[in-house]
């Protein structure tokens, strides 16, 4: 093996993905892009709270209490509803889309609770069922509240829901989950598309004809090009993680298992993206196919958002894409800390690698019929 | 010591040359006395051939792409494959660089066979595949140097950009050149390694007339060096301009072989003298007649035409007009070319319609 030949063709590649625009844009500037995008949208950047409306009619000092606690959540702007007003005519009137009613009696109704074990108080919610994602949030912050009153008030055993609900939503922002996502999908890309353009633009071009001519072996050549990919990997990497860090004020793991899936998963992408560029030999079509097996499996795949949000039959679909699992080793090595489920992942991401990559080189032929 | 074939750029007088295996000679053209280099090429056992092709074959389920072919190139010569679009040419040459294998058939680069012992063979020979484009975002010096390092014997880059007249565009990233300048690369890349043959497949397909020229006269350039040039091509006048030696493929078989002169006179028509606008036309075709020329005709407007078997009978002619003062605006004489040789073979016009 000629390493010096390996070192050359790794230059020349990194002096030509330099000069391309397109390819620069691809690697670095579309992720960073997409981060701060999503990240802006979904994480508080700018206006982040929900409004909500709420009508104390029992003005004692368990509502008061109640109202206390909505506040501190920090995730709402509350606007006070005068007692003696109509509730579904001021929502009508004002095209209110988030209302709680606290009912009169509501203080008395606690208190007769503990000699009466059938007594209940509702709250009222009034919500806009278009807006889904509003209502959810609101929904499981009152529920937990009153799950945490319920608890205190009637001394009952620590409930398991609370708890569950206030990891999900305090510790953990919606740019804690994507950064990785962000990242194993923008390895994917990269290393699909540079793959094929490897396979079928060079095969159209001659340069695979003219390179078999030539002492360079398949090995040195298909090596050259992964140490491109993967140092594309590492830099699209780094600058998301320094985003995340910088702009984002996250806190992020980077440690050798984290280094070791990356470069598994510039293997598995590239090794399909041979695959793909060994049975589709038209550089347009091959394009074409890749983004078919891409562009789906990043949705499905956990990216952007969370796997619980999808239909079970989704989930079960997730569970057979190479991606959901460098998703899923990322996230949990980065972010959660959680190594054991990282590691359980990230081998499925090793063998997912050796499997394609390996099929790949072994199914790639410079030789034509 | 070895021969090596020499046919002058200036008047194209074929001659001689004896020397080592990779000596430089300066030789001097006997015919108008110019001067040039000469390398001889590295023989290596091969008889004086550097391509030995014996029984090739290639069949594609039922197309049979090449039938049983035979043919050797000589050291130093430029060796057109001529035929048209899907005559086996590309399937020919790219079995020859060991692209494809062949269904059956042997053979030998520079006195190896190649199924054998073309890892070695590889760093003695220079190919310019079909259609061929580089590396866009390189320049055209970046390129040269990408390959040139990919072999373990190098010519001098900077020289080979010099020498195919590049200089001026070496810093220019491959994308954006010409087409003309892009197969100029494309013929440079295949020097990186001073090869002793050169493989270029339909070099100047796609390029307009100028840009066809200056690759021709890249090519002409590699003849003066004395390097052995397989050339495939579906332009006649390129083989006529270029080679010394002409193989036609149609439909996957040789159907003629030999250099220009050879294909002419064996396949083609005699010359036919023109006389244009000529005085009193009829009674010239008459007094030709008289005197023995029995293929004279009228061509309209005062036009004759004589069929001419041997070159003696162009002075007889001649000589008749001026004794009987006759006067005529022009005269040329028209050599039977390679079109007329590809039809009277085929029955079809060596065309790109042709395929």
């Amino acid at each position: 093996m000629n390493l010096k030949i390996i070192w050359m063709d790794f230059v020349y590649s990194i002096k030509g993905w330099y000069r391309s625009k397109g390819g620069m844009f691809w690697s670095l500037a579309f992720p960073v892009i997409l981060i701060l995008l999503f990240g802006a949208i979904f994480s508080g950047i700018g206006s982040s709270k929900y409004t909500l409306y709420v009508q104390d009619k029992d003005q004692t000092e368990m509502s008061r209490m109640f109202n206390a606690t909505l506040n501190g959540t920090k995730l709402f702007t509350i606007n006070v509803v005068k007692a003696d007003v109509n509730a579904s005519a001021f929502i009508k009137e004002k095209n209110i889309k988030s209302l709680i009613v606290i009912p009169d009696g509501f203080e008395q109704t606690i208190q007769e609770s503990f000699t009466n074990p059938s007594a209940r108080v509702d709250l009222q919610f009034y919500f806009d069922p278009s807006e889904q994602t509003t209502t959810q949030v609101i929904r499981s912050v009152i529920s937990s509240i009153l799950q945490e009153m319920n608890k205190n008030l009637s001394h009952a055993k620590t409930i398991i829901g609370v708890q569950e609900i206030s990891t999900i939503t305090e510790n953990f922002n919606f740019i804690d989950f994507f950064l990785p996502g962000m990242i194993g999908f923008t390895i994917m890309q990269g290393a699909i598309y540079g793959s094929i353009e490897r396979n079928t633009k060079y095969r159209k071009d001659g340069i695979l004809r003219k390179l078999l001519t030539t002492p360079i072996t398949r090995t040195e050549w298909i090596l050259a090009k992964m140490l491109f990919m993967m140092f594309l990997a590492a830099l699209t990497t780094a600058l998301i993680t320094i985003i995340g860090i910088l702009v984002f004020g996250m806190t992020v793991n980077i440690s050798a298992w984290v280094i070791i899936i990356i470069i598994a998963t510039s293997f598995l992408f590239s090794g399909m993206g041979m695959l793909i560029g060994r049975f589709v030999k038209e550089e347009e079509t091959a394009d074409t196919a890749a983004g078919a097996i891409s562009f789906p499996m990043m949705f499905l795949a956990g990216t952007f958002f969370p796997l619980e949000q999808m239909p079970g039959f989704l989930q079960t679909i997730a569970h057979v894409l190479p991606l959901y699992y460098v998703n899923e080793a990322l996230r949990n090595s980065m972010i959660y800390l959680n190594q054991n489920e990282s590691l359980l992942n990230g081998v499925v991401v090793i063998i997912f690698a050796g499997v394609f990559f390996i099929s790949g080189v072994l199914l790639t032929k410079w030789k034509e019929d | 010591m070895i021969e090596q074939r020499f046919k002058c750029p200036n008047c194209e007088q074929i001659a001689s040359f004896y020397g080592n295996p990779g000596e430089h000679l300066v030789v001097t053209c006997s015919a108008c006395h110019l001067k040039g280099r000469l390398t001889i090429p590295h023989a290596e056992q091969n008889n004086g051939h550097a391509i030995e092709v014996s029984h090739l074959k290639k069949i594609y389920g039922d197309l049979i792409a090449v039938n049983d072919i035979s043919f050797s190139v000589k050291n130093g010569e430029v060796f057109a494959f001529l035929g048209p679009n899907g005559a086996g040419k590309t399937t020919t040459v790219e079995m020859i660089e060991s692209i494809r294998q062949p269904t059956a058939g042997s053979i030998q680069l520079l006195g190896k066979d190649i199924k054998t012992h073309f890892n070695d063979v590889k760093e003695k020979i220079g190919i310019l595949p079909q259609e061929f484009h580089s590396f866009e975002r390189l320049t055209v010096r970046e390129t040269l140097v990408y390959f040139s390092n990919l072999f373990k014997k190098k010519a001098d880059v900077d020289q080979i950009i010099q020498s195919l007249d590049l200089t001026s565009h070496k810093n220019m990233l491959y994308r954006n050149l010409s087409g003309g300048l892009k197969q100029r690369v494309g013929v440079a890349i295949s020097l990186v390694n001073d090869p002793e043959i050169i493989f270029l497949d339909e070099p100047t397909t796609g390029l307009d007339p100028k840009a066809r020229r200056e690759v021709w006269g890249v090519i002409a350039g590699l003849r003066k060096k004395g390097k052995t040039v397989f050339l495939t091509t579906h332009y006649m006048e390129e083989a006529e301009f270029l080679a010394d030696h002409i193989a036609v493929i149609f439909k996957g078989k040789i159907i003629a072989e030999g250099t220009l002169e050879d294909l002419i006179r064996n396949y083609g028509k005699s010359s036919v003298m023109h006389i244009k606008k000529c005085v009193n036309a009829p009674e010239v075709i008459e007094m030709l007649k008289q005197e023995g020329y029995d293929e004279v005709s009228s061509e309209g407007n005062g036009d004759i035409a004589i069929k001419i078997d041997y070159k003696e009978r162009v002075l007889d002619i001649l000589s008749h007009l001026k004794h009987d003062c006759i006067e005529y605006e022009s005269l040329d004489i028209r050599r039977s070319n390679l079109e007329e040789v590809f039809l009277r073979l085929t029955g079809s016009k060596l065309t790109e319609d042709a395929a």
